[in-house]
């Protein structure tokens, strides 16, 4: 199994869509961090966060995400998941993420839901 | 009216900037505001270090000189150039966030009054951002306790449910990690003495887990921090933890963990709330694997008894299912397979007013055995239909096997051929026991002439003949009935046997073969049936 986390970013004319791949830490989540306010600071107003090559994320990877939410908010954007295993998606409905962020069971739906 | 008072609202609007900002911006904000809005234009602003009594240097004029930290009340002395005007506080009843130091064209003195209710206004926006701050991370605890209540739980409902062990060291690896926020982890189960590697997250120092930190967790049954010998499990390591998995009568297996994270980016050492939380989980783990170890140990049965029943499936499909009617031949046949299945074999054929009959054991047992006894039936029935004789059909049958089958598999085998009208029996032994041919009070032993079937793919079998007189009586069998055994060891054995066929030597062949049936049983008594038994006797009519 991989340590590091690894980040794939496919622009779209709307928005953006960030693959990720590894473990969500202390270092996987500020790379997320760094591709997601690249996006923003380029103007994506719409993050879909497609988790499906993730299976493990830490409660610093999880207060990492919530920062990035917050901060999209704060610009009027929307940030979404999509893919995450049955683990992840239980944890993210217990740390509140589910509350400002949707989660979708696959990429399809989401990027259809989003308009991307 | 003063320029200040008119500007005050803006004034007070872009502190309240603080409030949505984040920490490290709150000196650069203030300053801005406090320059912008006043006459005066040069500054620098300290904040309260929440961690000691010093104030930090948050923000600076351009041109101000400013040290990066003031001790205490030194302000008045601090070595700020230009030297401040105007020294405001942030500061709440209770608590003293910081100062805004100011030079420039003193303004009056209603001005100053206002520069201290925006400084005190600065405060409390400053408190209610820590506030917030403090109540975020209050809620992000108190979520994270809950998850890792939960998450325990899960773990227990999840891990138990899980009964492939290589599934189950995957969640088991995942689960550990994000519950103590370590980088790497490893699963080690107990191979011997020592506890091999299974599952790990990173690399390991060795396939086995040090004999010291084994000995030390074993000993203590509990979790144990080692910073003393972190490099021990994980190369490059700074903080290691591990805890035993305890089985019902010894520790099954280790679970080892490497550097805790820290929010600001470092890695340290395992708290004390995180070994009780990963001794929880080593509890749950170690039922886990149990139950999963149960399952594999009951599915491998199941499997097993799958192919027995398959095999002796096989095995009774192809043994005859009645015993032919041959004019001046009388038949008899018993077969009694052992409940491990074997390779006994029995088969007739007739021609030309001949039977043939053949008995042959299949070396090794179950589904390998039965396989063969099938491979074996099809050639020998083939190779009889094509009308060749018995050193020709066993010459054939060995080619056969010796290439189809492998290296360790052979079949020991006795066919013999009646002529009732030649009064002759021919016969091919490879390997057999011998058959007992009994004429009045004589009994010879046909005995083996060659090697059994599959050994040698070059051996060549010759037929035999000897005279068989009317009311003559053969008699075929497999090991299993003169090897048959008693409780305390002892086998039936052939003196035992050709005592009883001297005995019998003017019965029937259905009486012959009761008799041999029931000295067998009478001698075996209560033990367990060894081997399959297998016997055919044929008499001629006198």
């Amino acid at each position: 199994m991989t340590e590091e986390l690894k980040v794939a970013v496919d622009r779209k004319a709307s928005g953006a869509v960030l693959y990720t791949k590894g473990y969500i830490n202390n270092v996987g989540g500020e790379e997320i961090a760094s591709r997601a306010y690249e996006l923003m600071d380029d103007g994506v107003r719409t993050l879909l966060l497609n988790l499906r090559d993730t299976k493990i994320v830490n409660s610093i990877g999880i207060s990492i995400l919530i920062e990035i939410i917050e901060k999209m908010i704060d610009k009027g954007g929307k940030i979404a998941f999509c893919c995450l295993t049955p683990v992840i998606h239980k944890t993210f409905q217990i740390m509140g993420l589910a509350n400002y962020a949707a989660i979708f069971d696959n990429e399809e739906s989401a990027m259809k839901e989003l308009g991307l | 009216m003063s320029p200040l008072v008119h500007q005050f609202a803006e004034f007070l609007h872009d502190l309240q900037q603080l409030e949505r900002a984040a920490l490290p911006s709150h000196g650069s904000l203030i300053l801005d505001a406090f320059t912008k809005h006043t006459p005066y234009d040069v500054g620098a602003v300290y904040l309260r270090d929440a961690r000691g009594p010093e104030m930090r240097l948050a923000a600076k004029s351009r041109l101000c000189v400013a040290p990066e930290i003031l001790d205490g009340d030194s302000l008045d002395s601090a070595p700020l150039d230009p030297k401040p005007r105007h020294i405001i506080p942030m500061r709440t009843a209770r608590e003293d966030f910081g100062v805004i130091a100011l030079s420039g064209d003193i303004s009056s003195d209603e001005d100053l009054r206002m520069l201290h209710a925006a400084g005190t206004f600065a405060a409390s926006l400053l408190n209610t951002h820590r506030l917030a701050q403090e109540m975020r991370e209050g809620d992000f605890q108190l979520k994270y306790r809950l998850w890792e209540l939960e998450s325990l739980y899960d773990i227990g409902l999840s891990i138990a449910g899980t009964l492939n062990i290589d599934a189950l060291a995957d969640e088991i690896l995942f689960r550990m990690i994000s519950l103590i926020n370590a980088r790497r982890a490893a699963l080690f189960l107990r191979d011997g003495d020592k506890f091999r590697v299974y599952r790990s997250f990173g690399d390991t120092r060795s396939d086995f887990l040090d004999d010291e930190i084994t000995d030390r967790v074993v000993a203590a049954g509990e979790a144990l921090t080692f910073e003393d010998a972190s490099e021990c499990i994980f190369p490059g390591c700074i903080a290691t933890v591990a805890v035993p998995i305890k089985g019902n009568n010894a520790v099954i297996g280790v679970l080892a963990a490497g550097d805790r994270e820290t929010r600001e980016g470092d890695v340290g050492a395992f708290e004390a709330n995180e070994l009780r939380l990963l001794s929880l989980f080593a509890n749950q783990v170690a039922i886990a694997l149990e139950n999963a170890r149960l399952h594999k140990e009951a599915l491998e049965k199941q499997a097993m008894q799958r192919e027995l029943d398959l095999a002796a499936t096989i095995q009774s499909d192809i043994l005859p299912k009645s015993i032919p009617v041959v004019e001046g031949i009388e038949l008899a046949a018993l077969s009694r397979p052992a409940k491990q299945v074997g390779g006994d074999y029995h088969a007739f054929f007739q021609r030309e007013g001949t039977l043939t009959t053949v008995v042959a054991d299949v070396a090794g047992k179950s589904m390998p055995a039965a396989l063969l006894v099938s491979a074996f039936h099809a050639a020998i029935q083939l190779l009889f239909a094509e009308g060749r004789e018995l050193g020709d059909i066993a010459t054939e049958l060995n080619r056969h096997i010796h290439s189809w089958s492998a290296e360790n598999k052979f079949i020991t085998m006795i066919v013999v051929t009646i002529d009732p009208e030649a009064e002759t029996i021919q016969f091919v032994n490879a390997g057999h026991n011998p058959c007992y041919v009994i004429t009045g009070d004589h009994i010879e032993q046909l005995r083996s002439h060659g090697l059994p079937i599959g050994i040698l793919g070059a051996s060549k079998y010759m037929t035999q003949t000897r005279p068989f007189p009317a009311g003559s009586t053969v008699v075929l069998y497999s090991d299993g009935i003169c090897e048959a055994e008693n409780a305390a060891g002892d086998e039936w054995g052939n003196e035992a046997f050709e005592q009883l066929l001297a005995r019998h030597a003017n019965s029937s062949a259905s009486e012959v073969r009761d008799a041999i049936a029931e000295a067998v049983d009478a001698f075996v008594a209560d033990a367990p049936q060894k081997d399959d038994e297998t016997l055919v006797v044929a008499r001629t009519a006198s």
